[in-house]
């Protein structure tokens, strides 16, 4: 049975191209160009994955609003937002309204289709026991590629996709340094230096929530960043 | 049209030019009182005339009076009358003449002399005295005394001192004298004998039957009516120029409260807006209801709309790459499309230059975009104390690779450089300069220095190349503002970097600023922070 995605999106033309996208890749598409008729939609049947535009209907911050009434139909379903903005307060408002990941149109149609087919295998195997053949180990960071679920000292840390594959790029070559376009490429993203920033400082606060001395991310000015090995 | 001369004259001085049309009321008063003492001198004329007329009246019709037997008295050798004492001189005559004892006797409390003469100039009879026993005018007060002697410089003073024609003797040819005793009353104006005082006098027929046998003369001075004319100057003067002084005082402070508020706007005008032209703060305005609390507030309210539209045109950049991104992504995710369906070969050349052409504008939307969302960023972004040198040094490092075709010199100062700050947002700015030095550098190499002073550390990045433009200094730093010939066109150039320069300096408190090299062959961008 193959996975039914929601699209909401304003715009005809990207919402119909993004539909034929999804559908060439062997997903069933619905897509909807309103809140209300996305969430009409969604309280009869949830899809297993939803691509949401932050503004919809003449409402810049419509997409936020349908995200929180989304998450409460479903906490699990892997949300994604889509935006023509890339201002960092949107990032972390959609963030923490409740999305998965957050990506600007700027993202070509293979990069969203990576993006949907690892979300949707992070939700399947969220229950599934890890195997160790899935998992990096770098001292007390332990990755886990397949779930794309990340822990620090045996804690779970809660990361988005994009997050997930930045510490993936890091932590996978310990020691070196890994500049903005790696960790973009590796991230199957496009954004800025600025953002790329702003990911790195989020991601980092994550790990200190968890740990407060966590230092292990360490800014190499000019170039990138790198994850310093234990000592 | 110029009206008025290039004289830079202030309200105040203005205000008093104004002032200075008062000036012409004394000289009103001057002319009025003039007026008045012309009038005042017909009616003394008059009453003379009247006093003389009354006496003769009484006069008419005594033969005896003129007898010769009192005449002898007069003409005994008495010694001329005691001038005080002009009453009892009066019944010395009147004793012979019991009637005009009478009737001179009342007259004794007039200011004139009066004196009865016979058809031969002698004097008959005589009462009363021209000078006067005694000031009748009101005590000066305070002020009136303070000014007398200023007046009294410009005022003929009446004075009663002065020589006075004996009662028994009248000098003779005096016209109304004749006049009177040819039987035509008449009224005569002299100066005394020595010329001190001038004396007002009338001369009146006296007539027995229809022969006129003597006359009545009635003398006064003008001193009464000098006195009162003076004393209406003075309290005048010192009205007017009371009124004047009050008048200019108030006006000054007036207008130096007036020019006080507009010199207050204009400096706090000045101020909302700096040398760069670009509005610091808002302007305080006003709540006074008059029309410079309405030019505050209209100020005000310019200044705001300036700021409205500098913020808009600063934040275009942020605007319009936003606004494009969905038409971008329409034609992205079109041509994602079209490489997913079968085309000829030759068609998946044009759909790769369309990718190409599509990549660089989504580059450019993101560069005009980015100092729009640093200023977002700004507002959270915390401050750490950090070592400058440091930075610099990690930092061009970076670029020797980032640049591989410059050389960048960077020679660290040997010493720490602490300032507080974010590291990462300083890095950022040292990008900028460094990818605007390396943009316009037409040789090797681009210099990063770093002088350290003791409150104070200045970075700033040298290159050799075209110098700035004159017309444009201090514009450099504003959104979407470039000015230098020689940019190489592979790069789009959007005068977005010396902008985030300026975005990431003001956070810091740092000031920016540009300058060709003192050598003339290139130009030099820094910053100066405050050590920290």
């Amino acid at each position: 049975m193959s996975r039914r995605i929601a699209i909401v999106e304003d715009e005809p033309a990207i919402r119909d191209n993004y539909s034929d996208a999804l559908r060439r890749h062997g997903y069933d598409v619905a897509a909807y160009a309103t809140c209300g008729a996305a969430l009409a939609a969604f309280r009869t049947r949830l899809p297993d994955l939803a691509l949401i535009d932050i503004g919809l209907d003449d409402d810049p911050d419509a997409g936020f609003a349908l995200t929180r009434e989304l998450r409460s139909l479903s906490p699990s379903l892997p949300i994604i937002f889509l935006s023509a903005r890339d201002s960092e307060f949107d990032i972390v408002a959609g963030l923490r309204s409740g999305a998965d990941d957050y990506l600007t149109k700027d993202a070509s149609l293979p990069h969203l289709a990576a993006r949907i087919a690892a979300l949707l295998r992070r939700s399947d195997l969220a229950s599934a026991p890890a195997s160790a053949e899935d998992t990096i180990a770098r001292g007390a960071l332990t990755l886990d590629v397949k779930r794309m679920s990340a822990r620090w000292n045996g804690t779970r840390v809660e990361l988005t996709l994009t997050e997930f594959w930045m510490v993936h790029a890091l932590a996978r070559h310990t020691g070196h340094v890994r500049d903005r376009e790696q960790l973009m490429r590796e991230a199957n993203t496009v954004v800025d230096d600025g953002t790329i920033t702003s990911h790195v400082k989020r991601i980092r606060r994550k790990f200190q929530a968890i740990d407060a001395g966590f230092d292990r991310i360490a800014t190499v000015y000019g170039v990138g960043y790198r994850w310093d090995p234990d000592v | 049209m110029k009206l008025f001369p290039r004289v830079a004259l202030g309200i105040r001085a203005q205000l008093l030019l104004v002032l200075t049309v008062f000036a012409a009321i004394p000289f009103l008063g001057v002319a009025y009182i003039r007026e008045l003492e012309g009038v005042l001198r017909d009616a003394q004329e008059r009453e003379l005339a009247g006093t003389a007329q009354a006496v003769a009246t009484a006069l008419h019709d005594r033969p005896r009076l003129f007898d010769p037997a009192s005449q002898m008295l007069m003409k005994s050798g008495q010694p001329p009358l005691d001038l005080v004492d002009a009453a009892a001189a009066t019944r010395v005559i009147a004793d012979s003449t019991g009637d005009l004892d009478q009737i001179l006797q009342g007259l004794t409390r007039t200011t004139a002399r009066i004196r009865v003469i016979d058809r031969d100039q002698r004097v008959i009879a005589s009462a009363g005295t021209l000078k006067r026993m005694q000031d009748d005018l009101p005590l000066p007060d305070f002020i009136e005394r303070l000014m007398h002697p200023v007046y009294a410089l410009v005022l003929a003073q009446p004075s009663e001192d002065f020589r006075e024609e004996p009662p028994g003797t009248i000098s003779p040819a005096r016209r109304e004298v004749q006049s009177a005793l040819d039987g035509i009353a008449s009224t005569e104006r002299r100066a005394a004998s020595d010329a001190r005082v001038t004396i007002v006098s009338a001369a009146y027929p006296i007539w027995v039957g229809d022969r006129v046998r003597g006359a009545v003369v009635a003398e006064e001075t003008t001193n009464a009516l000098l006195a009162a004319r003076n004393h209406a100057f003075e309290r005048l003067f010192t009205i007017v120029l009371a009124t004047l002084l009050l008048g200019s005082l108030a006006l000054t402070s007036y207008a130096t409260w007036l020019t006080s508020r507009i010199r207050r706007l204009r400096n706090d005008a000045d101020a909302a807006i700096d040398a760069h032209g670009r509005v610091r703060g808002e302007l305080a305005g006003s709540a006074a209801r008059d029309e410079i609390g309405d030019l505050a507030r209209g100020i005000s309210g310019v200044l705001s709309r300036l700021s409205d539209y500098a913020s808009y045109q600063e934040q275009m950049a942020g605007r319009l790459s936003h606004e494009l991104r969905t038409p971008l992504a329409v034609v992205r995710s079109s041509l994602d499309n079209l490489r997913q369906t079968a085309m000829p070969a030759e068609a998946r050349i044009y759909v790769d230059r369309a990718q190409g052409g599509i990549d660089r504008l989504a580059h450019i939307l993101t560069r005009m975009s980015e100092a729009t969302r640093l200023e977002h960023a700004l507002a959270d972004t915390e401050r750490e104390r950090f070592d400058l040198s440091a930075l610099v040094q990690a930092c061009v490092d970076g670029y020797r690779v980032a640049y591989p075709a410059r050389s960048i010199e960077f020679t660290p100062p040997g010493e720490t450089a602490w300032i507080i700050g974010a590291p990462e947002l300083v890095a950022q700015l040292l990008d900028k300069l460094i990818a605007n030095a390396a943009e316009f550098a037409t040789a090797d190499p681009v210099t990063v220095s770093l002088d350290a002073a003791p409150d104070s550390v200045r970075l700033a990045v040298d290159n050799l190349g075209p110098l700035l433009p004159a017309e444009m200094q201090g514009r450099l730093f504003d959104s979407m503002v470039s000015v230098r010939a020689g940019a190489r066109a592979e790069e789009p150039h959007l005068g977005l970097g010396l902008y985030i320069v300026r975005l990431v300096a003001q956070f810091h408190g740092a000031t920016a600023h540009a300058a060709d090299r003192a050598d003339g062959r290139g130009v030099t961008v820094g910053v100066v922070f405050a050590r920290g």
